[in-house]
């Protein structure tokens, strides 16, 4: 599992049938590169969260058929920037 | 299987609900820069050097199949020196 921070929503109307109603967040890791993790939770902008990868990640999602390979796993109570990029 | 060191409990309040209350903690892999965050089901503590399982095989250390984790500990090293370990490497 990775340590990320959430950068912003992501909206896409048009979509694959499994990942049809879920929430996308663009996420960063702490060298700057994006991506983008389904959202089962709720997180906003700045959020310092738990990813979780591969096949964890459908797992994840509440259901195995959802095509994800990043899932938004909590949102981590105290973290700081510092931390993170060290 | 990865050896990693341990740096910390990670505290998520907000998670879904497949963690359970499991512990997390931050590890360091060896030989890498980037920290990770691993399920413990053994109870380590910061400073100890793991052995940690990552894909599918993470999920099962977990304790259920089912369990969403991509890196578990699944073992504490009793004996690691990491300047004999890097000297018997190259």
């Amino acid at each position: 599992m990775q340590i990320q921070r959430v950068v912003r929503d992501l909206v896409t109307s048009k979509r694959n049938f499994w990942l049809s109603a879920k929430s996308l967040r663009v996420v960063e890791d702490a060298v700057g590169n994006l991506e983008v993790a389904l959202d089962p939770i709720g997180t906003k902008p700045g959020d310092f969260v738990v990813t979780i990868g591969i096949s964890a990640a459908r797992i994840a999602a509440g259901n195995p058929k959802i095509t994800t390979d990043l899932t938004i796993g909590g949102i981590i109570d105290h973290w700081d920037e510092e931390r993170w990029r060290t | 299987m990865k050896i990693c060191r341990v740096e910390g409990t990670l505290v998520a309040t907000a998670r879904i609900s497949g963690l359970q209350n499991r512990r997390l903690l931050v590890v360091k892999e060896r030989g890498s820069a980037g920290k990770q965050v691993a399920v413990d089901p053994v109870g380590c503590k910061p400073g100890d050097w793991v052995i940690a399982v990552g894909s599918s095989a993470a999920r099962d250390a977990a304790g259920s199949k089912d369990y969403p984790s991509d890196l578990t500990i699944v073992g504490i090293i009793d004996y690691w020196d990491e300047a004999t370990a890097q000297a018997g490497s190259s």
